[in-house]
């Protein structure tokens, strides 16, 4: 190894001889077959520390942090200052059970009780575990160690994460890459502290009665409105759409109990992906978001694209059936752009069609396209569904539909997607508890 | 027939039940999504210097929540035992985090009828609470987790049961059944005649009222014993399988010390809570003599 340089105020290696040493036991473990482990280490709140007091007091307690660290741990890993509250412990030869097992230690070792004068302090920390990846660079792995550290920090510090049990850049695209991890860290934060709202788009018939209202979900963290086109691919790669379809659950359900206690009885209709109807889990959460609403569950509809009806995985069948027994009803999102076999309509539990706006825009100067949609309401209705028609923005739209004989529609014409005050008052106002 | 026809039958049994049985407890106004007064009390400690005083008077504004603020930061655990009198004091000593986490578990138990059985397990899981807070702020268990969190765990980890309880008259007899089983996970006995299980009903529930996410993943899978093998990181996050595993412990330390709700859950789960919190024997004999005091409450 070249020189190391030592940091004057822990006596440890700085952050130059760090990212050299990183480098040379990157090389080794790879020539040695070996398994390397690095705990990067972070302290939380340490900026108020040293506004309460001050640098100096700073330092005497990342000196004490660091000989903290040298006692406890210095004979299985090496240990540098990476930045002003910043640690990382290198250790070759660590696995990641070992390597967990250093971090608690270290972890309970920052967490003793500190003498600052006439103050008592506890410490904590956030840290990231990365073990070393076949052909990952020093760079690399001290990125994924920092990046688990973030995430530690993000989810509210005193805690440690391992890489690769959060979203990692990858080699290729990671300006992408850390785009998503940004959303779903926006997504994380959304669901904890309330950034997320279903806001409710009514779909009437042609007398202008409410036949329900479609929960459409929309997140706004500090103040930003991060749109759904850009959460919702995010959350199906994380795996976040499950606790995102949980929550839309819970509050769709409320929702409806809150109408109907309020005398204003409509279906509330909530969007299920496919990464929900494919959890084994689904109609449990369902049943026990209803449990928990104490809703009917008459007053329940659920949306699913046409794909995920014909999906013949025995974990979507077997929900569908669920869903279908329990009382509540399905609706075939955005029906006609899936290019599903017709044959199998006939055997799908759907009560309601609902066409998408690629074909309602066209209308009514499309000829081709007003055909289209004439057989399609044909077909909905010949097997019993209530055909509704979605993103009808025109007068014009609207008589075509009518003309077409379609029994509801849904879009800017009518209404705009509201928050459930302005949806309790656009309600009331229609007198619509009265109409149904 | 298969077993997804089995599956469908069955589900479609006991979903008419749920129904009729939804039908007579309409009147009912559900679990909250998030109370107002958390709500208030949030918002006030996301600010930079939350006003304490503002707090308090909010807090105190409700007699009962004011009362049980104050019974809390008297227990043992904090060891401020019978000297804090005012919701002020109570602020100051647990720190605006655990109580705001104590008023979302006195909130949770108000919104429940007064019943014998109701009061009793309330109880038990205000004892685990403060069991698992204590075991988490031990230096000597082989894995870390904030004693916050595993103060609000244990709080809430069973709140599904008492939602259960309130709505399904018959839950109480499929209690039993599944606290007395020996071998099966609790929640399938609970599934073979309810539509969903305590573990789902209280990982929603906390989601909603936004405690962390690893809170109610730990909460769904509190059952779930097999995702808790030491040597595995992917099953579930180290944190909630911490927490986990402190509160089975405490659990099995509070039956132990009171005799009350006995369950078989530490017998299929000792081995493995052991061997993640690296408890041996003689730590083991350690923390029933020391975790005792905790509970001298229920004595």
């Amino acid at each position: 190894m070249t020189e190391s340089k030592i940091d004057p105020t822990t006596g440890l290696l700085d952050r130059y001889s760090c990212l050299q040493l990183a480098a040379e036991l990157v090389d080794l473990a790879v020539e040695n077959d070996q398994p390397l482990a690095v705990l990067w280490i972070d302290l939380d709140r340490f900026k108020q520390i040293n506004e309460s007091f001050g640098y100096d007091g700073g330092d005497n307690i990342i000196s004490v942090v660091a000989d903290r660290l040298s006692e406890r741990v210095k004979d299985k890993v090496k240990i540098g200052r990476i930045s002003a509250d910043e640690f990382i412990c290198l250790g070759d030869n660590l696995d990641i059970e070992k390597a967990e097992k250093l971090g608690a230690e270290i972890m309970r070792a920052i967490e003793l009780p500190l003498t600052m004068g006439d103050f008592k302090i506890r410490l904590t920390a956030s840290m990231g575990i990365a073990v070393l990846e076949p052909e990952e660079s020093a760079s690399e792995f001290l990125e994924r160690a920092d990046w688990s550290k973030n995430t530690a920090k993000k989810l509210g510090g005193n805690r440690y994460v391992i890489s690769g049990s959060e979203l990692v850049p990858s080699h290729m695209g990671i300006i992408n890459a850390r785009e998503e991890l940004e959303v779903e860290y926006l997504l994380h934060t959304a669901l904890d502290n309330g950034g997320l709202q279903l806001h409710y788009q009514p779909i009437l018939d042609f007398k202008g009665n409410v036949l329900s209202v479609e929960g459409l979900m929309r997140c706004t963290v500090n103040g930003k409105n991060i749109p759904p086109v850009r959460f919702f691919p995010v959350a199906e790669v994380s795996g976040l759409i499950v606790r995102l379809g949980e929550w839309s659950l819970l509050q769709g359900t409320r929702q409806a109990l809150h109408l109907s206690k309020a005398g204003l009885s409509t279906t509330v209709s909530i969007n299920v992906s496919r990464g929900q109807l494919s959890d084994v889990r689904f109609a449990q959460a369902l049943h026990a978001a209803i449990i928990l609403a104490s809703v009917k569950p008459q007053l329940i509809e659920l949306e699913l694209s046409e794909s995920l009806f014909m999906d013949d995985s025995d974990v979507v069948q077997t929900n569908l059936r669920t869903i279908r027994d329990m009382g509540v009803s399905l609706a075939i999102d955005n029906f006609g752009t899936g290019f599903s076999c017709l044959a199998n309509l006939k055997d799908i539990p759907a009560t309601k069609l609902k066409l998408g706006r690629a074909f309602i825009m066209a209308l009514p100067e499309d000829r081709r396209a007003m055909s289209v949609v004439k057989a399609m309401v044909q077909l909905g209705k010949d097997l019993g569904m209530t055909v509704i028609a979605e993103g009808v923005e025109t007068k014009e739209q609207m008589e075509a539909l009518r003309e077409l004989a379609v029994d509801g529609i849904q879009g800017y014409y009518y209404a705009k997607p509201m928050d459930v005050d302005t949806l309790s008052t656009w309600l009331t106002d229609r007198g619509a508890h009265e109409s149904k | 027939m298969n077993q997804n026809n089995k599956e469908s039958d069955n589900s479609s049994g006991q979903s008419k039940r749920v129904e009729s049985l939804l039908e007579s407890t309409l009147a009912d106004s559900g679990i909250p999504s998030r109370p107002a007064i958390l709500e208030r009390v949030h918002v006030e400690m996301n600010k930079e210097e939350p006003d304490l005083n503002l707090l308090a008077r909010i807090i105190s504004a409700d007699v009962a929540l004011a009362g049980g603020l104050i019974s809390i930061a008297n227990s043992p655990y904090f060891g401020f035992h019978g000297r804090v009198r005012s919701v002020n004091e109570s602020l100051m000593i647990l720190g605006l985090d655990i109580a705001c986490r104590a008023i979302a578990g006195l909130i949770l138990r108000k919104l429940f009828p007064v019943t014998q059985a109701l009061e009793r397990f309330w109880d038990a899981s205000a004892g685990i609470a403060q069991l698992s807070g204590w075991l988490a702020q031990r230096h000597d268990l082989g894995i870390h987790v904030p004693a916050s969190d595993a103060y609000t765990y244990g709080l809430f980890r069973d709140c599904g049961i008492a939602v259960l309880l309130n709505r399904f008259p018959y839950y109480n007899e499929v209690l039993m059944k599944a606290n007395e089983e020996k071998i099966r996970k609790f929640t399938e006995i609970e599934e073979t005649q309810c539509p969903t299980n305590h573990a789902v009903i209280g990982g929603l529930l906390t989601q909603s009222w936004w405690l962390p996410e690893e809170l109610s993943m730990a909460i769904r899978h509190h059952h779930d014993f097999e995702l808790l093998q030491k040597d595995d990181s992917t099953l579930l996050p180290p944190h909630t399988r911490g927490l986990i595993a402190i509160a089975q412990l405490a659990e099995h330390l509070f039956q132990r010390h009171t005799g009350l709700s006995k369950t078989q859950e530490w017998e299929k789960s000792k081995e493995v809570c052991l061997e993640l919190l690296e408890i041996n024997d003689d730590l083991l004999q350690i923390l029933y003599l020391e975790g005792a005091p905790i509970l001298t409450k229920y004595d």
